[in-house]
This record gives structure tokens, C-alpha cells and sequence, in this order.
């Protein structure tokens, strides 16, 4: 599979990638050499050692570390498993691959052959299910600061863009104007993309598919001069990975557009502020200046001054009463320090009195140009987002 | 020898007596013929078991007792002439055991066989049989169920003869009857006894029995050799393991706690002191002359009476006084015990190890202590691993003055301490594989019952082998904590080594720079994998156990991932 890297991005990363590996394996192997015990240090990738940091208005790690040692017994096989997937991502780095997590978790499983004390053969896989594998990709990324994307490892497209702006990748440029009715898919490696002509103001991200499409065929990029993300519900990486790029890079506004529910309200913080899960992505994957666009509980009920986006029989119609579920989410997201401004707090209010929520496609059904034309613009001339 | 047996006599119908009113007719033979259950021979089963018992015993105290390394010989063998007789039945049998010990001379051979309670072992002195009636009863079970008589050959040390008898015991009259003699000139230095006994038994039944009465002999007596051949032909050989032997015990006189009305005035019979203050002197242990005076001031009775004059009738409340005071008086030294001969922890760890092949054994033999006047001694063996097999309390091996005790076991004093053990404390998790062997040496034993198979829960026997069991327990619990450390030493090595093929291949990889990177050479794994070699045996220490070889980390950390090649 060893072919000459195409492109200068995907050398230079795959030179950059493989250093750091090298360098902090390095590191282990000079401990063995000299007689010591040796270790990996390790953030602790806990939901405890996860916290907000305000001042950069993202989630991350804190300072807890896990020492994984060869010495010690309910460690050794995580340490033998990260030192072997470490050195199959190396080995596919040199050799110009693009694994995916699936396909690092066949090269990786194999069965390891011993004998026991009275000298009975054993056997022990060295993983078993994928998730164990992935568990381990993520012991990689955190120990070495990189993440799957920096080290070149593909996973499913998801996310997709349109709008008025030229990318390379793999050596082609794209003009993600001319895509038809269809859109540039994300690429797992977000980072190899190099931005040339950009000609828009602004990126909307929408949660739903669906909704993209719709305002896809009305060019609502084109005349509002945008950008169109969208992650298809829950984003995957590299889809939070570009925004970010977008945001930090082109300096463009970002703004989301959801349902309004906690479910949706999940998403847009997932875009801002990163996964509780996986917080240390978020120095390279979250938007702390994202903003959310709506749709909100007061363009429902509207609030004090505002009037709302929709008239009483709109309500009655559109309306979708919140399920216990819905409920418990917000009390959840009620906790988070990144939901305690007045403006959200005021949205998780208005929630759980009225115990209403509304998805974007009733407001698309109110008229697509309403959505496009009036709803969207409006909120953005108006300045009528959350942070 | 003489006086033994008048001695002897007397006891019998005194002990006759207490059986109760309704046998004061019968003779003492007679008594046991018609409960002979109350010996040990309810049944075939028992009886084959017994008898094999009584004499195997018999020979132990001819040899051992005497400083003589035994070798006893025991052959059950199928009575052919019998069978004919009686169509044909596997249940007559023929039990010889044969000793090199110190012979029965002629003229006492038809008493020591044929006489009820006559016997050489009434004097106080730890001894295996104490009734002297274990071997009549069997001759007596004989005689009854084959109607053959005893036979013995028996030659003593100097004497240029052996001599034989054949005889029944009369017993209506309980005297021998002598039915043939025989008289040998001897051409080799031979002594010792050599006893036949006919009788009806079932060896299928007693077979696991007899052969484990038989090993735990050779457990308790390491010193002695013994062949035991069944009728099928088979033959177990019990070498001697060594020339060392217990001292033998030695005859003692009677403790006052330990004394009761009945041997009181036996012993004022065949006295020759002339007052009571000299009986108490010379007939006693651990009773000086200034003690006897002080006691008899203190319960106020005239140290000047005579002897005999004590067992008139008229006298008869204030000798029962007297030994009552004699029994709870404080004043008198504790007895001796230098007439007992406890095994002792060496021989004790023999047997046990020959038998067992345990992992682990020790043993520990008590300081000396006494019960109601009799001195006693307690020791206590305990065996862990090899060839016993797990069980779920621990195996009990129990002795009286070195006889194995085998039936009744869960009335006896051994069984309620070991069973009531907090095992978990000394680390033993059931099932283990653990022995207790538990062995209690005194001039009396406190049997249950005429059986002599269980131990009464007499409270400062049952203390002391409970400390014994405990103070062995708590060295095994070291053992076992060591073990148990090694264990997991070894565990965590091969948890860990397993997976040093894996670490060196994956390291060997990430040590080449990527701007030179080439596949890492089978020289560079090797490389690397002896050094992980080294760092995980030197850092993982094998505790030591004592006893055991301590091995080489590092030789155990490769044979784990010895000979295995990476897919």
C-alpha cells in the first residue's frame, strides 16, 4: 500500500506525526535500557478529571495522571496494548498509510502464546472487541498530545460543506460552490485541507441533515454569502475539527442552528465547548466562540419586548410536548457551568415550565423562505444569538 | 511378676464388682464372653479388626517398651481347614502377629493368654493396653466363634528354649486350659512372641480398616518395621526409618489426686509400711514426710494407724474420708512425668512425612501436665500438601499411648478442638490438604469406654491440645503466608512476562527515528527483550520459603515465554 505522498500537507504531517511518537516512546525505551521500571504518563480521561475552563470557554483536562507501569500487574497488558497500537500507527505513518480505527484494530489483534508455571501452553489475545482497541487509540492520542486525525487515522465521513470557498486536498482543489445538489463530505482528516478562496462571511452549522439540504437547494449560502456545515446530528470530529479551522483561521462567525431541546442544546455545546467524554479533544476540536443561533424558547414564546416566531395556532400546531427524558436532560445540562449564563438559564426556564419543544423542520414547514429568508437573516442582523 | 498378677486378680473382681449386683456370680471371662461387644468384637468386622489390634499392641509394648527396635509381622490368613468344615465360607480366619520383644516366660504364657486380667501392665505405667484383657478377649471371640484354640510360641532373651502352647480359656472357672506344649532348643538368637488366633471375621468389611490401623502404627512408630500380609497374598512393608526411639516409660507410683477407695485398699494390703504417714511416703509420689504430716494434721487423722488396721470395718468412713482429702488436698507437687515416653516432635515429623510426602510438617510435644493425679502429655503433628488429598476438615490422626485410635472419632476430645478451630486464622482454606495428628501419652487415659476408641473431654487435656494444635497451627500459618506471597510473585511474573515478545517487537519499532526507519532486525528484538527480561525478574523478588528451593526469577520469567514464537 506504500505509494509516494501525494501532497506537501499529508508529508509534512505524516513527518510531524511520527516524530512526536518516536520521541515519546523514546522515552520508554531509554528507561528499559537503563534498568528502570518503566511508564507511561497519562492524563486521566475521567469525567472527575474533566473540567470547564472559562477563560478559553472550552472543556479540558485536568491535571490528574494515570502512571500505567509494566510493573504492575492490573497494568501490564494496557501498557503492552498501547505500546503495540502506538507502534502500528508508527509503522503506518512511515509507510504512508491511512488506517482506519477498524483496521487498527485487526493489525493490532493477535493471539500472544505463553506457557503458564507448570509449563501449560496459554493463550491471550491482545484485544478482543474494537472498543477495547479504540479505548487504547485514545491512550495513544492523550499520551502523545496528538489526535487521530494529527496521526493520519481515518473514520466514517459524516459531516458535510457548501459555500462560497476554494479547498486543496490530496493535491485537487475544490470549489465547494460547484458541488450540484450534492456537498464536499468532510474528510477524516480535516487538517490536511488548505483554505484558498474564501468569499463568505459567515459558517451556519445546522444539527440536521435534512435541513442543510433544504437550504442547499435554495442556495441560501450563495445569496447570504455562508458557509453551510452540517454535522448530521451528533458531529464527528472532523466536522468540529473544520469548524474550528474555519472559525480560528478565517476568523469567520459561527453560528448554530438546532432543534430546540436539550438534544439540540447537546449539539451546539458539543461544537463550543467540546465532549464530556472526550475532553481532551477539545483544545483542538471545539469553537469556544460558537454562538447559537436558535431555535430558541423565547423565538417560541417570545420574551418581554421580543415577539415570537411563531403566532398561538403556529404553537398549537408545531409543538411537541418534551418527554421525561427531554426533562432529565435539561436538569442535566442545568449543572454545567457553560449553561449558568442568564440567557440559558432563561431557555431552561421557559423549557421546563412550558415542557415544550419544537424541531427546525416545523419552522421549514412554516415555509422554507420564512426559514431562509426572514428567521435565519433576521437573527443574525439582529444580533439575537447566545453565547 | 508375682505380686503383679495377685494384684491383677483382685482388681479383676473389685472391677467385677462395680459392673454391677446381677454379675457377682459370673466369672470375669464368662462376664466378657456374653459382652464382648464392650471390648471392641460386636461383629465380625470389629472383631477381625481387634483382634489384629490387641495383638499388633501387645507386640509394640514387648519390643519398644523394652528399648527393643521392633519388627512385627501380622498375616491374616484364610482358615482352609475351617471352611471345609463349614462349607466353603471366606470367613474364617487365622491372625498371626509375631514379635522380636521380650518373649513370655513358659511358666506365665498360659496366664498372659488364658486368664482374664492377668497381665504384666498393672503397674502405673504408660503402656498401650491398661485392662490386660484385650488379647483374652480375643482369644476368648476365638475360641467361641472357631472353637480353636490360642497359639503361642514365645522365647525370652537368654533363655536356649522356645516354648509352645495351645489353650482354652475356662470360663466358667477363667483359668487356662492347656491343650498341647511343645519346647524347641533354639538355633538362632530369636526372641520374642509369635500368637495365633482362630476366628470368625470379615475382611472385606474390616480390609480399609485394618490397613489404615496398620499406616498409622507406622506413622506413630517410625522406629519399628512392619510386614503385614492380607489373605489375598498382598504385602505392605513398613521399613524402619530410624534407631531412634522414644525412651521407654518406667513404672511409677500412684499420684494421691489420682487415687480411689478400691486401690486404696489394695495398696494397704500388700504394703509393707507400718503406718499410714509411711504408706503415704514410700506408696506415693510426690509425697514427702513433712508434706504426709502437714496433710494428716490438717484433715486430722492419726499418722501412727496402721495399715491394716484401715481396713477393718469400723474404720471403713474414715478411709473414705482419707482419700477424698487425698484427691483435693493442694499441698501435694504436681506428678511426675518422667515416667511418661511422649514420641517426640522428630519421630512424629517422620511418620508423617513417609506417609504423607508433605509439603510442610511440624510438630510440637507439650511440657508435661496432669488430671485428677495422672500425669499426661499432649502432642500434636501437622502435615499440609503432597500426597494428601483435599478435604473438607481437616484428616484427624489420633493415638493414646501410641495406639491409633480409629472408630468413634467424632466423640473424642481431639476431634470437638480441631473441629472447633478457626482454621481461616491460619490461613488454611477448605478444602486443604491437611493432616492433624494428635497423640495423648499418660499413665491413664480417660477412654469413653471399654472400647478404648474415643477420648473424654477431660478440660485440661482439652486445653492442652488445643494450645498444641494452635502453637503448630501458627507456624503453618507462616508457611502458608510465605506461599501464598510466592504464589503471587509468581502470578504477577507471568502477567507480566507474557507480554514482553509483544513490548519488544512494538518498542524495537518506535526506537527507529522515522527519517531512517527501516523493519527492526530479529537481533534488535532479542535486544530488547533481554533487557525487559532482566528489569521484570530483578524487580520481582520470589519470597524465600525455608525448606524450599528458591528459584530464579528470571529462569521463571523465561520459562514463560520460552519457545514461543510471535505470529
Amino acid at each position: 500500500m506504500s505509494s509516494v505522498p501525494s501532497d506537501k500537507v499529508d508529508v509534512e504531517a505524516r513527518r510531524r506525526a511520527a516524530k512526536v511518537i518516536h520521541e515519546k516512546f523514546r522515552k520508554v525505551l531509554d528507561d528499559i535500557l537503563k534498568g528502570k521500571p518503566p511508564k507511561l504518563v497519562i492524563p486521566k480521561r475521567t469525567l472527575a478529571n474533566t473540567r470547564f475552563d472559562p477563560e478559553k470557554g472550552i472543556l479540558v483536562m485536568g491535571e490528574d495522571v494515570i502512571e500505567r507501569e509494566l510493573l504492575n500487574m492490573g497494568e501490564a497488558r494496557r501498557f503492552m496494548q498501547t505500546i503495540l497500537m502506538a507502534s502500528i500507527i508508527y509503522q503506518a505513518l512511515i509507510e504512508n498509510e491511512y488506517p482506519t480505527i477498524r483496521d487498527l484494530y485487526y493489525r493490532g489483534k493477535h493471539t500472544i502464546v505463553y506457557r503458564d508455571l507448570r509449563g501449560r501452553k496459554r493463550e491471550e489475545n491482545t484485544w478482543e472487541e474494537q472498543a477495547e482497541s479504540d479505548s487504547v487509540i485514545r491512550d495513544v492520542e492523550v499520551y502523545t498530545g496528538m489526535l487521530r486525525e494529527d496521526m493520519l487515522i481515518l473514520s466514517k465521513e459524516k459531516g458535510k460543506v457548501v459555500g462560497r470557498m476554494k479547498i486543496r486536498s490530496g493535491g485537487d482543489t475544490i470549489d465547494l460552490s460547484k458541488m450540484g445538489h450534492g456537498a464536499y463530505a468532510i474528510e477524516s482528516t480535516p487538517d490536511l485541507i488548505e483554505f484558498l478562496d474564501v468569499d463568505a462571511e459567515f459558517v451556519l452549522v445546522v444539527e440536521k441533515d435534512a435541513v442543510f439540504q433544504q437550504l442547499h437547494r435554495v442556495k441560501f449560502w450563495d445569496k447570504y454569502k455562508a458557509l453551510l456545515v452540517t454535522g448530521a446530528g451528533q458531529p464527528d470530529r472532523a466536522t468540529r475539527r473544520f469548524v474550528r479551522r474555519l472559525n480560528e483561521e478565517l476568523k469567520l462567525p459561527v453560528y448554530i442552528l438546532t432543534d430546540s431541546d436539550p438534544y439540540g442544546w447537546y449539539i451546539y455545546s458539543v461544537f463550543k465547548v467540546g465532549s464530556i467524554q472526550l475532553s481532551y479533544e477539545s483544545m483542538r476540536l471545539a469553537t469556544p466562540k460558537a454562538r447559537f443561533l436558535g431555535v430558541s424558547m423565547t423565538d417560541i414564546f417570545g420574551w418581554k419586548g421580543k415577539k415570537p416566531y411563531l403566532t398561538e395556532r403556529e404553537r398549537r400546531n408545531f409543538i411537541i410536548k418534551a418527554k421525561d427524558l427531554d426533562i432529565r436532560r435539561a436538569r442535566e445540562l442545568m449543572k454545567y457551568s457553560w449553561f449558568q449564563t442568564p440567557r440559558w438559564r432563561r431557555e431552561l426556564k421557559i423549557f421546563l415550565q412550558k415542557k415544550a419543544k419544537l424541531e427546525i423542520e416545523a419552522l421549514a414547514s412554516k415555509g422554507l423562505k420564512f426559514l431562509a429568508d426572514k428567521y435565519i437573516p433576521e437573527k443574525i442582523q439582529t444580533g439575537d444569538w447566545i453565547e | 511378676m508375682a505380686r503383679a498378677s495377685s494384684v491383677a486378680k483382685q482388681t479383676g473382681k473389685t472391677g467385677e464388682a462395680r459392673k454391677g449386683e446381677r454379675y457377682r456370680e459370673m466369672s470375669v471371662a464368662e462376664f466378657f464372653a456374653r459382652n464382648r461387644e464392650l471390648a471392641g468384637f460386636s461383629n465380625p468386622t470389629r472383631a477381625l479388626y481387634q483382634t489384629v489390634r490387641e495383638l499388633v499392641e501387645n507386640a509394640l509394648d514387648a519390643t519398644d517398651t523394652h528399648g527393643i527396635l521392633p519388627f512385627i509381622q501380622v498375616s491374616i490368613t484364610y482358615d482352609e481347614e475351617l471352611e471345609a468344615k463349614h462349607g466353603n465360607a471366606k470367613k474364617w480366619f487365622r491372625v498371626t502377629v509375631e514379635d522380636n520383644g521380650i518373649g513370655v516366660p513358659p511358666t506365665v504364657i498360659a496366664n498372659a493368654f488364658g486368664r482374664v486380667l492377668f497381665s504384666s501392665k498393672y503397674v502405673i505405667r504408660q503402656t498401650r493396653g491398661m485392662y490386660g484383657l484385650g488379647v483374652k478377649a480375643a482369644v476368648l471371640y476365638g475360641q467361641m466363634t472357631a472353637g480353636k484354640p490360642v497359639e503361642v510360641y514365645s522365647s525370652i532373651g537368654n533363655s536356649e528354649y522356645v516354648y509352645s502352647r495351645k489353650l482354652y480359656i475356662d470360663t466358667e472357672k477363667n483359668e487356662p486350659r492347656i491343650v498341647e506344649r511343645g519346647q524347641w532348643r533354639k538355633r538362632s538368637g530369636w526372641h520374642g512372641t509369635r500368637v495365633t488366633i482362630t476366628l470368625e471375621g470379615d475382611w472385606s468389611r474390616a480390609k480399609s480398616r485394618i490397613l489404615e490401623y496398620i499406616k498409622r502404627t507406622a506413622i506413630i512408630a517410625p522406629y519399628a518395621e512392619i510386614v503385614f500380609e492380607t489373605p489375598e497374598g498382598q504385602v505392605f512393608v513398613f521399613p524402619r526409618l530410624t534407631n531412634k526411639m522414644p525412651p521407654p516409660p518406667k513404672e511409677a507410683k500412684p499420684h494421691p489426686h489420682g487415687i480411689d477407695v478400691n486401690q486404696m485398699k489394695l495398696l494397704l494390703q500388700s504394703t509393707n509400711a507400718r503406718t499410714l504417714l509411711q504408706v503415704l511416703v514410700t506408696e506415693f509420689q510426690s509425697v514427702g514426710k513433712i508434706t504426709a504430716e502437714k496433710f494428716l494434721k490438717q484433715v486430722g487423722i492419726p499418722p501412727d494407724i496402721k495399715p491394716r488396721d484401715l481396713l477393718r470395718k469400723e474404720y471403713n468412713d474414715l478411709l473414705v474420708r482419707l482419700v477424698d482429702s487425698m484427691k483435693s488436698y493442694r499441698g501435694f507437687r504436681a506428678p511426675k512425668s518422667e515416667h511418661l515416653s511422649p514420641i517426640g516432635e522428630d519421630l512424629i515429623k517422620l511418620g508423617l512425612k513417609r506417609m504423607f510426602e508433605p509439603e510442610w510438617v511440624d510438630a510440637v510435644t507439650r511440657p508435661p501436665r496432669a488430671y485428677a493425679g495422672h500425669s499426661f502429655i499432649v502432642e500434636v503433628g501437622i502435615a499440609y500438601g503432597g500426597a494428601l488429598e483435599p478435604v473438607q476438615e481437616p484428616l484427624l490422626l489420633r493415638y493414646a499411648n501410641k495406639i491409633p485410635l480409629l472408630y468413634e472419632e467424632r466423640e473424642d476430645v481431639a476431634y470437638k478442638v480441631v473441629s472447633n478451630i478457626n482454621w481461616k486464622i491460619y490461613r488454611v482454606e477448605f478444602p486443604a490438604p491437611i493432616a492433624v495428628l494428635v497423640h495423648i501419652a499418660s499413665t491413664k487415659i480417660p477412654y469413653k469406654g471399654v472400647g478404648k476408641e474415643s477420648i473424654s473431654d477431660v478440660p485440661e487435656i482439652e486445653s492442652e491440645i488445643r494450645t498444641a494444635v494452635q502453637e503448630v497451627a501458627r507456624r503453618l500459618r507462616l508457611f502458608l503466608g510465605r506461599k501464598a506471597r510466592e504464589a503471587e510473585a509468581r502470578r504477577k511474573i507471568i502477567t507480566i512476562a507474557k507480554y514482553i515478545p509483544e513490548i519488544a517487537r512494538g518498542l524495537a519499532m518506535l526506537a527507529k527515528p522515522p527519517e531512517k526507519w527501516s523493519p527492526p532486525s530479529e537481533d534488535e528484538e532479542r535486544r530488547l527483550m533481554e533487557a525487559l527480561i532482566k528489569l521484570v525478574s530483578r524487580n520481582i523478588e520470589i519470597p524465600e520459603i525455608p525448606g524450599v528451593d528458591h528459584e530464579d526469577p528470571e529462569k521463571v520469567v523465561r520459562s514463560v515465554i520460552e519457545n514461543i514464537h510471535l505470529e
